[in-house]
């Protein structure tokens, strides 16, 4: 029988998640629907797919549309603020 | 300092298995904890010895390595040190190159995450280059040789375990590249004409460093012909003048970054000989390395070029010039490698800015050597 060996784990896990958002209530009973475009070649054309069929299945109050600046870096801030504040879920896409 | 065999007893740190190789190795590769190769068991007596270089609190993080926002305590980077087959010397370059890579301006996110095969690239510099016997010339970026391969090993173990990169899930890499299993190399500076890349960027010559670039693998630059510094800076320009890298501008969006130019000392005498310094070079190769417009697809042209720069493209024919960077600093430049008449040019991601750190003791001065930092 072999020995036991007491063995480092090498892996981190993910950070804890503090505290979560609380629910958001719909505004007027109707989504406020963000939109986050990566930029990539064929997001604006999934996105805009996705917005149809939302609106086809869900009342929509209203579409809040905003695209990066490159795929290959986060939102910045300004955007992500404005999503916060103007709508109730947000839909992103790679799209590649 | 608490002691390893301490810590390994919190939560999730450690595990007990049958001390047999193989049952060890097949456990580490089901879990995910491998990049395919046979690991050295991360046992408490080597980690004690890896940790006899870090003069910092073991359980506490460095840096935290994107994506999964993993913490990357000292602990955890000897595991995969140890892993990696490091010597303990080693240790102090592995949480340096860390902590630099995740400096935000270097976009590790990005990096790890994309579908773009690129991966970290680690520059070493100045005395520590020859203390730990890093490879800075025949086949540098390749095997042989104990330090480059380990380190560099290690760091893409802790990127896969701490970062989770792992393939298809936090690594989306579309072909993935033989540089995320090692890419750390050494400066030659003895054998560069020109001003090492550590002091180029701010550095004294006497620091260590690291310069850590988010490229992709090494493309050869051939020219066993050129007798002149113009000739073999053509033969580069031609190279770098490519519509699919993301260093040409107006592809990679909002920037192109930066594409690191890697010379032979040979090809950096020639060019050098004839009175090239470096900002000369990096000048010559942001007004000759020209795509013309025509060479991009017209979708490319259209939705890239002419929305990215319309006051350069909107009204541009085919036989416009299209730069193969955004500004002559754009380029950066290293002297690596052995005898041959060969240079290279590694794109890089675009979305990121190189960084480069030194070596310190805990009081800020700079090491001079690893020695100082044992505890």
């Amino acid at each position: 029988m072999s020995q036991k060996v007491v063995l480092a784990v090498p892996e981190a896990p993910p950070p804890p998640l503090t505290t979560l958002p609380p629910l958001r209530p719909l505004h007027a009973h109707a989504l406020r629907l963000g939109v986050l475009d990566n930029s990539k070649g064929n997001a604006d054309h999934l996105l805009a797919m996705i917005v149809e069929g939302v609106q086809s299945a869900l009342p929509v109050a209203s579409v809040v549309s905003v695209r990066k600046l490159g795929a290959g870096m986060p939102a910045p801030d300004d955007l992500l603020d404005r999503l916060t504040r103007e709508a109730d879920c947000v839909v992103s896409a790679m799209a590649d | 300092m608490t002691s390893v065999s301490a810590l390994l007893e919190s939560d999730g740190a450690s595990i007990e298995v049958d001390d047999d190789w193989d049952t060890i190795n097949n456990l580490y590769l089901q879990r995910g904890w491998s990049d395919g190769l046979p690991i050295v068991p991360p046992t408490t007596q080597r980690l004690e010895q890896m940790l006899a270089y870090c003069d910092r609190p073991w359980d506490q993080p460095v840096a935290r390595i994107a994506p999964r926002w993993g913490d990357a305590t000292p602990l955890r980077l000897a595991a995969n040190a140890v892993m990696a087959g490091c010597r303990p010397e080693y240790f102090p370059i592995l949480m340096l190159a860390i902590e630099a890579m995740c400096e935000e301006q270097f976009n590790l996110y990005g990096i790890q995450a994309t579908t773009h095969p690129c991966a970290p690239l680690v520059i070493v510099n100045g005395p520590i280059v020859q203390e730990l016997g890093i490879n800075a010339g025949h086949n540098a970026f390749g095997p042989g040789w104990q330090s480059n391969a380990t380190i560099g090993r290690a760091i893409r173990l802790a990127l896969i375990n701490i970062g989770g990169a792992i393939p298809g899930t936090g690594d989306m890499s579309t072909f993935g590249s033989p540089a995320k299993y090692s890419f750390l190399v050494a400066e030659n500076e003895a054998a560069s004409p020109w001003q090492p890349l550590h002091v180029e960027r701010g550095f004294p010559a006497h620091a260590s460093t690291v310069t850590i670039v988010g490229a992709e693998n090494p493309h050869n630059v051939n020219d066993h012909e050129s007798l002149s510094g113009l000739g073999v800076l053509k033969m580069i320009a031609g190279t770098v003048a490519i519509t699919g890298s993301n260093n040409a501008s107006a592809i990679s969006m909002p920037t192109s970054g930066e594409a690191l130019i890697v010379f032979g000392p040979e090809l950096a005498a020639t060019v050098a000989g004839d009175g090239y310094s470096k900002a000369d070079v990096k000048r010559f190769l942001f007004e000759h390395a020209r795509i013309p417009l025509g060479s991009f697809s017209d979708e490319n042209i259209q939705r890239r070029l002419k929305v990215r720069s319309p006051e350069l493209y909107a009204q541009a024919g085919p036989n416009a010039m299209v730069a193969a960077a955004e500004r002559a600093e754009d380029f950066m430049i290293a002297v690596i490698g052995g005898a041959g008449k060969h240079a290279a040019f590694l794109p890089t991601f675009g979305t990121t800015r190189a960084v480069t750190r030194a070596l310190k003791r805990r009081d800020g001065e700079l090491a001079r050597s690893v020695q100082e930092l044992r505890v």
